[in-house]
């Protein structure tokens, strides 16, 4: 045996094969042994060179014969499935590549490259040959693309040729005779090629080096074409009728709990509004959604409300609302509501953003990667003189496509914008490492500082162990910098993965469903989306039991914290952004009223506790919250007692009451057994009552969603 | 959705237009014999026709690769039998590979590359050519070799230290004259 186990890592390493935490080891190690550096580059080089001797020495092999082809043909239409249409041309997903994807996808062969090429040329030739041939042609060129990222303008002889244009062949061929020159030098050393391009697109030194450290600019050995679905034209194999390949945590639903028993109930605020947005694309492809994907309190916390901003030092006020419950009308329901300072645009801190955006083969369909440039688009327009925009992209393998550049630079930014394509599987855990990475290098202390990774979360390659995924977040979260998760897409998104990753990462995840969506999110909710105002921010309720027999928060389910992890400012909470509301609501039981509890056995050595003092003043709850400053490291506690005055739900706010139907809606749509009386027209009435000015038509939408769903459920 | 899938036709053209090659070096370099490479290829195909699309879809080469590698093994099992190996397997190589005397004749630096490649046991040379020359995962790899990652790795390293170990050699010969 000539080598031993570092080897194989080492060679592991160059290959792009380690997982998550060996890949972490030896990135720690390289950092500081000159020793290890030398020979990674030792056999980087190696490596290139064999690929290179491997690949030159792969001549053609005579290729089937026309009998055999002929043979597949025929075995083919025998057996072809009568579920597959045809599909059209322009579905084929043509992408123009970039020069992202020049540099970080792996490369083909150059006889294949030559092949590819003819083959283009040939074209022309065939046309005459009818649709089957044309289309296989059609395949070729487009996997040719997909592969090696020609210009843009490879769009333009699919268009051509569609309308029977014979010129765009020829064009496209110089295309790929271009790529085949360019193809030589780089498989001679793809490793230095790649960082020579990322010095072409004003790369500092410093960040190639530091890109190659960490072996981003790594040559990503891998068979992406093979696997990836786009490459069979066939980004929508999950839209399949059946096949669905969502996640969503089961979730369950808080039960009603004892005072005596739990006076406290502490949980982590969330601002997430995915859920909702999720809800209504089911919904308006006439779908009720799964009872998983229903997260109430993000229902909820899609609208903003309108509570008073705080007046004096601290980053947001609470209010407190008690009325009757519309559903159950014995018990009392209680709003609390938080509001952010808002800011003014002008007031907004620098920003320093980095997009990860993920440009995987599942990003295809119109409603993910073209929706979320449109939605960065708008993004980009917010921005201004101070802040900066840098964007990754990851696929089979993860690369710069911008560097940190001022939004002034409106073109640049806009520009590689466009260029972005979909293909290939995907490296979620080296896309995150890389983006964090740039985040921290352009660090503005006092600004905002923040990684936006738009995705439909299906990692794929790489580190796809969840867990893994998640700690990694965790220990990158540290560094200061914040993270926003816009989740895209439908048949494969997964969505518990992104919302933990959102949570563990001090960060806000919203589902981008319509370019609207985008623009509620990315506009007019700018501020909230990006600054932070405090973060790590829990509530606590203490309840008196003398006025109260039990509880039950609704929602927050995957928010729930143990009673002792209030005061403990290691324990991660939720953010609250600028302008940002944020509601929670629990159905209460009053003090001497009948409910039905799991039963305890009656303590053998203890008495049930007496009534403190307090108890006696009325009060229905203490409400606690705790929040750090952005920067900060400890938290400050706030207190507030509230009392029940005893409104019945028809006194309450037009907030209140709308808060209320949306908790309503949602229940009904989880079909959860504390639903009591609530109906769709029930909620409905209240939806309509607690409409209030509505500026941008959300709650609007909201009462046509309950509309749709009171039909959907009637129809099953 | 509205957008509809392809057909199986266009799905095994498409794949045909793309693994057709590969497979062929790779079937012929277990064979030696391009003409049964030619029909353990074309078996391979026929195969993707009969196969269950959803479940191939995902994994398509490495799919291929296994089929192919499978079949071709059958046929130099059978071949072995009813014919037995010419000394000389030169002669039926393909192209890919250098003779001895093509050798001086090629860029330095690849021929060594490749002399030494020749030199190395077949599990090895296979799947260092999986991994380099089709640019399959070694998970993939794993899958078509029937073997363990842990393999998979040895192979891979084993065969690139030796490589390395050469070129040191041969650099430090080239300064010495």
């Amino acid at each position: 045996m000539t080598h031993n186990i570092d080897n194989e890592k080492l060679v592991a390493y160059v290959l792009g094969e380690l997982d998550e935490a060996q890949l972490n080891a030896i990135e720690k190690r390289l950092e500081t042994d000159k020793e290890l550096q030398d020979a990674v580059a030792e056999l980087r080089a190696t490596a290139a060179l064999a690929k290179h001797a491997l690949q030159q020495a792969a001549s053609p092999v005579a290729s089937l014969s026309s009998d055999q082809r002929a043979a597949i043909e025929v075995q083919a239409k025998e057996n072809s499935d009568k579920t597959d249409a045809e599909r059209p041309l322009t579905l084929l997903g043509l992408p123009g590549g970039t020069a992202t994807n020049r540099s970080f996808v792996p490369r083909w062969p150059v006889g294949f490259l030559v092949a590819a090429a003819l083959i283009l040329i040939a074209i022309a030739g065939l046309f005459a040959a009818g649709p089957t041939l044309l289309r296989s042609s059609m395949m070729q060129s487009s996997t040719m693309s997909h592969d090696h990222g020609t210009t843009p303008r490879a769009h333009a002889p699919v268009a051509d040729l569609q309308s029977g244009g014979i010129s765009a062949p020829a064009a496209a061929s110089q295309t790929y005779y271009r790529d085949v020159n360019g193809e030589a030098d780089e498989l001679s050393n793809n490793y230095f090629v790649a960082g020579e391009r990322a010095k072409e697109r004003k790369v500092s030194a410093f960040q190639v080096e530091r890109l190659e450290s960490l072996g981003y600019l790594g040559e990503g050995v891998r068979l992406d074409a093979a696997t990836r679905p786009g490459w069979v034209g066939d980004p929508n194999k999950n839209f399949w009728p059946g096949h669905n390949t969502e996640a969503y945590d089961r979730i369950f639903e808080n039960p009603f709990l004892d005072v005596v028993q739990n006076p406290l109930s502490t949980f982590s605020i969330d601002v997430d509004t995915a859920s909702y947005a999720n809800v209504r694309r089911f919904l308006t492809q006439n779908t009720l959604p799964p009872p998983d994907a229903v997260r109430i309190e993000e229902l909820v916390n899609y609208f903003s409300y309108d509570y008073s901003p705080p007046d004096g030092d601290d980053p947001f006020s609470a209010h407190v609302e008690v009325a009757g419950c519309p559903w159950t009308p014995e018990h009392r329901l209680a709003r609390i509501g938080l509001k952010g300072w808002e800011m003014a645009e002008d007031e907004r801190p620098a920003s320093n953003l980095v997009f990860l955006l993920d440009v995987s083969g599942s990003m295809q369909p119109p409603n993910k990667l073209p929706l979320l440039k449109e939605a960065m688009r708008l993004l980009v327009e917010q921005l201004g003189e101070g802040d900066r925009i840098a964007m990754a992209v990851y696929a089979g393998a993860a690369g710069l496509v911008l560097p940190s550049t001022p939004c002034d630079n409106r073109e640049a930014i806009l520009d590689a914008l466009g260029r972005l394509e979909a293909g290939g599987s995907t490296n979620g855990g080296q896309g995150i490492r890389l983006a964090y990475d740039l985040a921290v290098e352009n660090f503005v202390k006092g600004g905002v500082n923040r990684v936006v990774l738009a995705t439909d979360g299906d990692f794929n390659v790489g580190t796809t162990n969840q867990g893994e995924l998640i700690r990694l977040i965790e220990k990158k979260a540290k560094s200061g910098v914040f993270l926003t998760v816009l989740g895209f897409g439908m048949g494969n998104l997964k969505d518990s993965t992104l919302e933990q990753l959102a949570d563990k990462g001090n960060g806000n995840y919203a589902y981008i469903d319509t370019l609207n969506e985008a623009r509620k999110v990315l506009v007019e909710e700018l501020g909230g989306t990006l600054v932070t105002i405090a973060k790590d921010v829990k509530i606590q309720v203490e309840f008196n039991p003398a006025q109260v027999r039990a509880y039950r928060l609704i929602g927050y389910e995957n928010r729930i914290l143990a009673a002792e992890d209030f005061n403990d400012d290691t324990k991660d909470a939720g953010e609250i952004g600028a302008g940002h509301t944020v509601t929670a609501l629990y159905e209460v039981v009053p003090a001497g009223q009948d409910v039905d509890l799991p039963k305890v056995d009656p303590l053998k050595y203890q008495k049930p506790v007496d009534m403190a003092q307090a108890a006696a003043s009325g009060e229905l709850l203490t409400l606690k919250l705790r929040y750090k400053q952005p920067d900060g490291d400890t938290s400050k506690l706030l207190a507030f007692p509230v009392s029940d005055t005893g409104a019945g739900y028809a006194q309450a706010t037009a907030d209140f009451k709308f808060a209320a139907s949306v908790a309503g809606f949602g229940m009904l749509l989880r079909d959860s057994e504390h639903k009591g009386a609530a109906t769709f027209d029930a909620i409905l009435e209240l939806a309509e009552e607690g409409l209030g000015e509505d500026r941008y038509g959300y709650r609007a939408e909201f009462i046509e969603l309950v509309r749709k769903a009171r039909a959907l459920g009637a129809a099953e | 959705m509205t957008e509809t899938p392809l057909t199986k036709e266009a799905w095994v053209a498409a794949a045909l237009e793309r693994f057709e090659q590969p497979l062929l070096r790779y079937a012929a370099r277990i064979t030696r014999d391009v003409e049964l490479a030619r029909d353990v290829v074309q078996d391979t195909f026929l195969r993707l026709c009969a196969a269950e699309r959803a479940e191939v879809d995902a994994h398509l080469g490495a799919w291929l690769y296994t089929v192919c590698r499978n079949r071709a093994f059958d046929v130099r099992k059978k071949e072995a039998r009813m014919t037995p190996m010419p000394e000389n397997a030169a002669e039926a190589r393909p192209s890919g590979t250098p003779a001895p005397g093509d050798v001086a004749e090629r860029h330095e630096a690849n021929a060594m590359v490749l002399a030494v490649l020749d030199t190395l046991p077949e599990n090895q040379q296979e799947a260092f050519r999986l991994k380099f020359n089709d640019e399959l995962t070694y998970r993939e790899i794993g899958r078509v070799m029937d073997i363990s990652l842990g393999t998979v790795s040895n192979l891979v390293t084993t065969a690139l230290m030796t490589i390395r170990e050469r070129l040191r050699a041969e650099m430090n010969l080239a300064e010495e004259v």
